[in-house]
């Protein structure tokens, strides 16, 4: 067939680089891939039991499209903010997050600030429609730097993406820093879409929400419960003030009117049992990246600083990416990040054997 | 920063279910929610995959079975090979398939035409990319036919493609082979693609017939078409569907599957492979009871007088309440109200149609006969005032 209107869609496909950026593997696919974000810990038969149940009790109809009100409330008590569940917008997993609140938030706030280390998901969600974006330097453990954030501020943009900690290294903000950035919002009356999806394996990364007055200027997004074994399951949440709610929402009714409702029920459960597993996990991870640790130091690898305890972030040549692939072993690119030269591990045993083949 | 928002039609329709489950007797008779339950051996299979599968890797364009399975499906009802591995993107229902063919085809300024009245959501989808939705405007009194020759009359050099739904939501008409033929010749002349929702395609009603765009010479490589589990298994709180069409495009609309959401949940995609490959027989249950009701319905409309579009398809009809001389929010309103019945208004599809409401069948039988009688009741009330 020969189709005029039909080229044109796919030169237009193929200009936009943006929505073309390779994305790593969201999760682990066969026992070598490194790439994924979290371990895939086993699920929990309570989890199995309460979804399962739910969808034989027959919960298996549209549910309202922030999400059911047993969920939206266990998502509001985790966040430590001062956020209730009104505020929370239960979406299809954490790339649903990042595309309602950038292209949503973005697109009132005339485009959006983003790091030039970020997480590829946010340069494929920046690329579904034409947004004003502003890159931001980063610093040595890949976070946009305050220098950046004010300039990005002075500029006039008046919406920021920051991931903390990194989606990369698993570096976070400290305290102070975060303080810091929040005080430059406040005084360039900005807001900040905040992924903190991998804060909850890190003892050290605040939330911006969570300092004084910027509940009213903050979304955060993340995954809902990780570790709990359900991040094939699609479910993340976004947090965000009134004023930025409802066009959100609505753009999520139009998209996909809910949320699967077997993901939302396990998730429910998930969250009374995170409490009580989660330290464990990180300990348990903890002790797993400190081998990891070990095995790059033994083949030689520069680690870039990071606190969360699910992926390490190290340089890499091309010939020992190479190395890794030989003997069947798949790592999270820096390069799909903005950042060649560095890739991510998970924490894992098998990173730490995957590591002796470099040293 | 961020601008008042203005309220969907599809808001103020969600505003009404929320009052309406405020009384205790309510008969929802709006959404189109199936009333059955999944079928049990789906709620079986989605349990033995959280054993199973639960971390399993999901690609963005879904699990390989559950595409295989739809190729089947669609070879078998609609008649279109397709290329499970290139040709199939699994979505999170059929509500996420349509905004990616939207943003897989439509730019700022390009304009897509629409058989009215149409489903606010693809309003709402254009919006998003900036494209302008172009009404073409269909009669009660042709069951609410789409002519070809209408069509043909709107297209400008801005027109990109033609939304075209069979069974219509919320008009019920079904497009006949031959005008699926027509609006084929019509894309390839003036060089359009074609967005075709083939969501209700099992169910129709009579002797009409329901035909894929895609099943007919020059159409599957202009097509894509949306279908989803969602109201032919009773799985509307699973979100499952797919998108379809040529590799080249798919790949555009896969790219954006990734963008928007990452991937489908994987429960959600065993339960679906399990409704394609199991027991069809809740299927045709569903649909012998859709034929009921939409009789008992049709009688009681008749009953009161109202002018409507015979639903050839679909799970609703979409009547003409002009004669009570209300418009369609204050008719459903009151309804809502005195009689505890809830009837979308047509004025929140378009306001063209506020002389209309839109009925489903998607109630058991004895609550179809108490809604009608409700609503007969108040009618008589307002004659007598």
């Amino acid at each position: 067939m020969t189709s005029q209107t039909r080229q044109k869609i796919l030169d237009a496909h193929q200009s936009n680089t943006s929505l073309l950026t390779p994305a790593p593997d969201p999760m682990m696919h066969n026992m070598h891939d490194l790439g994924a974000e979290e371990m895939q810990f086993p699920l929990d038969e309570q989890i199995i039991a309460t979804s399962s149940g739910a969808m034989e009790a027959g919960h298996t109809h549209y549910v309202p499209v922030p999400g059911i009100p047993e969920l939206r409330e266990a998502i509001a008590t985790h966040l430590s903010a001062d956020y209730e569940s009104g505020h929370v917008l239960v979406t299809a997993g954490m790339q649903e997050a990042r595309f309602l609140t950038i292209q949503l938030i973005g697109k009132d706030a005339g485009g959006v600030a983003i790091p030039a280390v970020t997480h590829p998901g946010v340069l494929r969600a920046v690329g579904t429609r034409p947004l004003a974006v502003t890159r931001m330097e980063v610093d040595e453990r890949k976070l946009a730097t305050s220098d950046a954030i004010q300039s990005a501020l002075e500029a006039g943009t008046k919406l920021i993406y920051l991931e903390s900690p990194s989606r990369l290294t698993g570096a976070a903000y400290s305290a102070d820093e975060v303080s810091a950035i929040a005080d430059m919002l406040k005084a360039h009356d900005a807001g900040v879409i905040w992924d903190q999806g991998f804060a909850p394996w890190s003892d050290a990364a605040p939330s911006i929400a969570d300092m004084d007055g910027m509940t009213e200027r903050t979304a955060v997004i993340g995954e809902a419960f990780p570790g709990s074994g359900l991040a094939s399951w699609y479910i993340g949440y976004i947090a965000a003030p009134d004023a930025w709610f409802p066009p959100m929402q609505s753009q999520k009714q139009i998209m996909a009117i809910c949320t699967s409702t077997a993901s939302q029920y396990a998730a429910v459960e998930a969250a009374k049992l995170f409490s009580e597993s989660h330290t464990a996990r990180v300990n348990q991870l903890g002790k797993q990246r400190d081998i990891v640790l070990a095995a790059a130091q033994e083949a030689g690898l520069s680690v870039l600083d990071g606190s969360a305890v699910n992926v390490i972030a190290v340089e890499m040549s091309d010939a020992q990416v190479q190395t890794l692939t030989d003997a069947g072993y798949s790592v999270a690119s820096g390069a799909d990040f903005g950042s060649p030269g560095v890739v991510r591990l998970l924490v894992s045993t098998a990173a730490a054997d995957a590591l002796k083949h470099l040293a | 920063m961020v601008k008042e928002h203005k309220k969907t039609g599809t808001e103020i329709l969600y505003a009404m279910i929320a009052e309406a489950r405020q009384y205790d007797d309510a008969i929802i008779m709006g959404r189109g929610d199936p009333d059955f339950d999944t079928p049990e051996h789906i709620v079986a299979a989605a349990k033995e995959a959280m054993v199973q599968h639960a971390g399993d890797y999901v690609p963005p364009e879904g699990l390989l079975p559950l595409r295989e399975a739809i190729a089947e499906r669609v070879k078998r009802v609609n008649g279109v090979d397709l290329d499970p591995a290139t040709e199939i993107v699994i979505t999170n229902g059929g509500q996420e398939a349509l905004f990616l063919m939207v943003a897989a085809i439509l730019s700022e300024g390009d304009e897509m035409i629409v058989p009215e009245p149409n489903y606010n959501t693809y309003h709402d989808a254009m919006k998003f990319t900036g494209a302008v939705k172009v009404d073409v405007n269909t009669y009660p009194d042709t069951d609410f036919r789409a002519a070809p020759e209408d069509v043909r009359k709107v297209i400008t050099d801005k027109t990109k493609a033609m939304l075209l739904v069979s069974p219509n939501n919320p008009a019920a008409s079904v497009i006949s082979p031959e005008d699926v033929q027509a609006f084929i010749d019509i894309a390839q002349e003036h060089d359009l693609m074609i967005i075709s929702d083939d969501i209700y395609d099992l169910f129709v009603y009579d002797d009409y017939t329901h035909t894929s765009f895609a099943s007919l010479p020059g159409g599957k490589e202009r097509t894509l078409t949306l279908n989803a589990l969602s109201k032919a298994y009773s799985m509307t709180g699973w979100r499952l569907g797919w998108v379809s069409g040529p590799g080249e495009l798919m790949a555009r609309v896969r790219d954006l599957k990734a963008a928007v959401s990452g991937g489908t949940s994987i429960i959600a995609q065993y339960a679906g492979l399990a409704a394609l490959t199991g027991p069809q027989e809740p299927v045709d249950m569903m649909a012998e009871a859709y034929r009921r009701r939409r009789k008992i319905m049709l009688d009681a409309l008749n009953e009161m007088g109202m002018v409507y579009g015979v639903p050839q398809g679909g799970q609703f009809v979409f009547a003409d309440i002009s004669f009570t001389g209300m418009d369609s929010s204050e008719f459903a309103q009151k309804m809502l109200t005195e009689a505890h019945v809830l009837a979308y208004p047509g004025a929140a599809f378009s306001e063209a149609r506020k002389d209309y409401i839109r009925m489903t069948f998607l109630q058991p039988e004895e609550k179809i006969r108490e809604a009608v009688e409700r609503m007969k009741a108040v009618m008589k009330n307002m004659a007598g005032s």
